[in-house]
């Protein structure tokens, strides 16, 4: 990486030095007089090249660096960029090309990096589900937690990105994606409106391309954390054949097609450009795509499945039921937290193009959203409850990452952790909604945490984006910065307004009926018999513990 | 029923015939494209149809069936209030006008998501529904309480 950089600075600065020299040439070429027709001298050596040519007159030596370079200071040199002709040497289009390949190798290297740490947050989420659940149910969680990696990645080979990413051409950070264009519109009133799109199934034919990988591996990792979102909130009493089935279904169609209609080129893209609605819906790294989608799946199939045996009494009152281990959901919080610094400044798909340099900011906004949602959290709970409550601190921490996940690329500090601290109070608040008033039980807050902060988080690109940010002069086709409410353009809430109402309205009719079908045909929900004796034996055979000796749980208090 | 050899079958075969269903529309404007799909297709329904039928081994389980008519409606409610989004969209080109229908369509989405539907899956209190055979486990609450 240092490597890269070093030798991107230098190709940058020869490139821009022979631009400049170039002009200066240019301008101070004296009008040719009228010569005799004598015999014409060599052609002078064009300025540029004369100086690519001095510059590796002066490049250290074979045996200067045969010499070692402790200090750095004589590795990465004019002598590392390729010529097209070696007896030329290094000339100024050599140099160009370097610089443009040095450009897009950051940002595969920035976008890679990054997915891998979003991949890794799956063994955050293992750790917080599992945590969250009885020690019977553990193997259980785990096993969706690690399965559900398998079924989204597949599923989404075969044709997710295709629906997804397959009309999205034009990134000019990943070398162009050019052949990603076939995304599908419909026309209404006399607009065109992406719906869906079908280049890259399998990532077969002329989408077998550099490019087009490091897309779909980002896209993937993200595409998956919705999909954990799911195993979490209907965690002990999930029957792993329709968890499978459901995380397959998931990955191959419900998750890309909103990702299409808000990252692929689609319609909610579109809304500026169509109908004059801001820069179009902005989601910068998710909290709609990814975090709502599935936190509304997970409320559609928590709804389905039902409660827990013993969750709730007969008067209609809830009983807590604690989870098996503080330890692995406090570190799992702390590995998402991690994660999520691939998260948010990943989504620049780049560290080296227009605008692309705020990923300090991304990340420090990130960071402080997470602050202040674990702060609001804790002095929630705390102020009323009397305790600063494990589950729901971390649960804080997640709320405000995911709040943030959507205004991270467009917001100030100030504006994150309001953004934050709005999210630790509100997943409280939403937890205690959905187990009270709508009796669904979620045994992690998942649908709380993702769906309801998810919400938020778009709502508040709306609210708090401050029209600084523009990376490459214009968002979703849009010229401009991303602006919300506060800082002058109503209308870019309504576009995240309408984002919101497609995924209370479109996403979570998709997976209702979805989930219906597998209801059908397989059934959501393990035997009473298997629930109660806990899912690890019947489901996959083994404890998660098998040295623990069980005892009968305690008579749990009515919350 | 819990999990077993037949899950496991059935399993394979949806999946494979979901891989060979995508590689056919894939490639369907070649000749082998389309054969590829219906092969799919048919593996699919046969996974399908072998869910279908181990589906009763499963025995009772701790939900509750809900009305299925109010599901419905509390599905169409969720649906209608996107319909009245879009709609303000081309109804108004003021910003005022289109955010008041915005906040309207996803007020009838929540109704429809947060009010018919707990209400059509029976607000599912396990304990309603709980026979006496539960107090016989080792480990749970029920037994406990």
């Amino acid at each position: 990486m240092k490597k890269i950089l070093q030798s991107s600075c230098l190709s940058l600065c020869l490139f821009m030095l022979g631009l400049a020299l170039g002009a200066v040439a240019y301008a101070q070429t004296p009008t040719p007089a009228a010569s005799p027709a004598a015999a014409a001298p060599a052609p002078p050596l064009a300025p540029a090249d004369a100086q690519l040519k001095a510059a590796a007159g002066k490049a250290p030596s074979m045996a200067d660096l045969a010499k070692g370079d402790p200090g750095g200071t004589i590795t990465g040199t004019i002598n590392d960029v390729p010529a097209a002709d070696s007896k030329a040497g290094v000339t100024l289009p050599d140099v160009a090309n370097q610089v443009g390949q040095n450009k897009i190798a950051a940002n595969f290297i920035w976008t890679l990096v990054t997915g891998f740490l979003v991949m890794f947050m799956q063994a955050g989420f293992a750790m917080v589900e599992s945590g969250l659940t009885r020690v019977k149910n553990a193997n259980h969680t785990y096993m969706m937690n690690f399965f559900v990696y398998t079924c989204g990645l597949f599923s989404y080979w075969i044709i997710g990105f295709a629906i997804q990413m397959g009309g999205s051409a034009g990134n000019s950070n990943l070398g162009g994606l050019n052949s990603l264009t076939g995304e599908h519109s419909l026309t209404l009133f006399g607009k065109a409106w992406g719906v869906f799109a079908s280049a890259g199934m399998l990532l077969s034919g002329h989408t077998y391309d550099v490019g087009v990988m490091v897309i779909f591996l980002f896209e993937m990792v993200f595409m998956d954390t919705a999909l954990t979102i799911v195993t979490g909130a209907c965690a002990e009493r999930w029957k792993f054949l329709a968890f499978t089935v459901s995380s397959i279904v998931m990955g191959a169609i419900t998750y890309p097609l909103y990702g299409n209609w808000a990252w692929g080129g689609g319609w909610l893209s579109q809304l500026g450009t169509n109908v004059g609605l801001g820069k179009g819906y902005c989601d910068f790294a998710g909290s709609g795509v990814v975090h709502a989608v599935g936190g509304i799946t997970a409320l559609a199939v928590c709804m389905m499945i039902g409660p827990r045996i013993g969750k709730y009494n007969r008067d209609g009152s809830s009983n807590a039921i604690l989870g098996h281990d503080v330890s692995a959901v406090l570190i799992g919080c702390f590995i998402l937290a991690f994660g999520w610094f691939g998260f948010n400044p990943g989504s620049t798909l780049g560290a080296s193009a227009n605008g692309n340099l705020r990923i300090g900011t991304i990340a420090v906004d990130t960071m402080l959203a997470g602050c202040t949602g674990t702060m609001g959290a804790i002095l929630y709970m705390w102020s009323l409850k009397g305790k600063p409550d494990y589950s729901m601190s971390g649960n804080g921490l997640l709320a405000g990452l995911v709040a943030i996940t959507a205004p991270s690329g467009f917001v100030n500090t100030a504006g994150a952790c309001i953004i934050g601290l709005v999210a630790g109070v509100l997943v409280c608040l939403s937890c205690s909604f959905f187990e009270n008033t709508l009796k669904v039980d979620d045994p992690v807050g998942a649908i709380s945490v993702h769906g309801t902060n998810g919400l938020w988080g778009v709502i508040s690109v709306g609210l708090f984006a401050d029209g600084t940010s523009n990376y490459g002069g214009s968002w979703n086709g849009v010229t401009g910065n991303v602006t919300g409410l506060f800082y002058g353009d109503p209308s870019q809430l309504v576009a995240q307004l309408v984002g919101v109402s497609t995924l209370i309205g479109v996403v979570f009719t998709i997976s209702m009926l979805v989930n219906l079908a597998i209801e059908f045909f397989i059934g959501h929900r393990v035997s009473a018999e298997t629930e109660l004796e806990g899912l690890d034996i019947p489901e996959m055979g083994q404890l998660g513990y098998p040295e623990f000796v069980f005892r009968p749980e305690p008579v749990m208090s009515a919350a | 029923m819990a999990a077993n050899k037949q899950q496991g079958s059935y399993l394979t075969l949806f999946w494979t015939g979901a891989t060979a269903l995508c590689a056919g529309l894939a490639y369907l404007a070649e000749g082998f494209g389309k054969l590829v799909l219906v092969l799919g297709l048919a593996a699919v329904a046969i996974g399908l149809f072998g869910f279908l039928k181990i589906k009763p081994m499963e025995g009772k389980t701790g939900g509750v069936p809900g009305n299925p008519v109010l599901k419905l409606l509390g599905i169409a409610v969720a649906l209608g209030g996107w319909f009245v989004t879009i709609a303000g969209l081309h109804i108004t080109t003021s910003v005022g006008g289109r955010l008041i229908f915005a906040l309207v369509g996803i007020g009838i989405s929540l109704v429809g998501v947060l009010g018919v539907l707990p209400i059509a899956f029976g607000k599912s209190m396990a304990g309603k529904s709980a026979p006496s055979s539960f107090a016989a486990a080792k480990t749970s609450m029920e037994h406990s309480r």
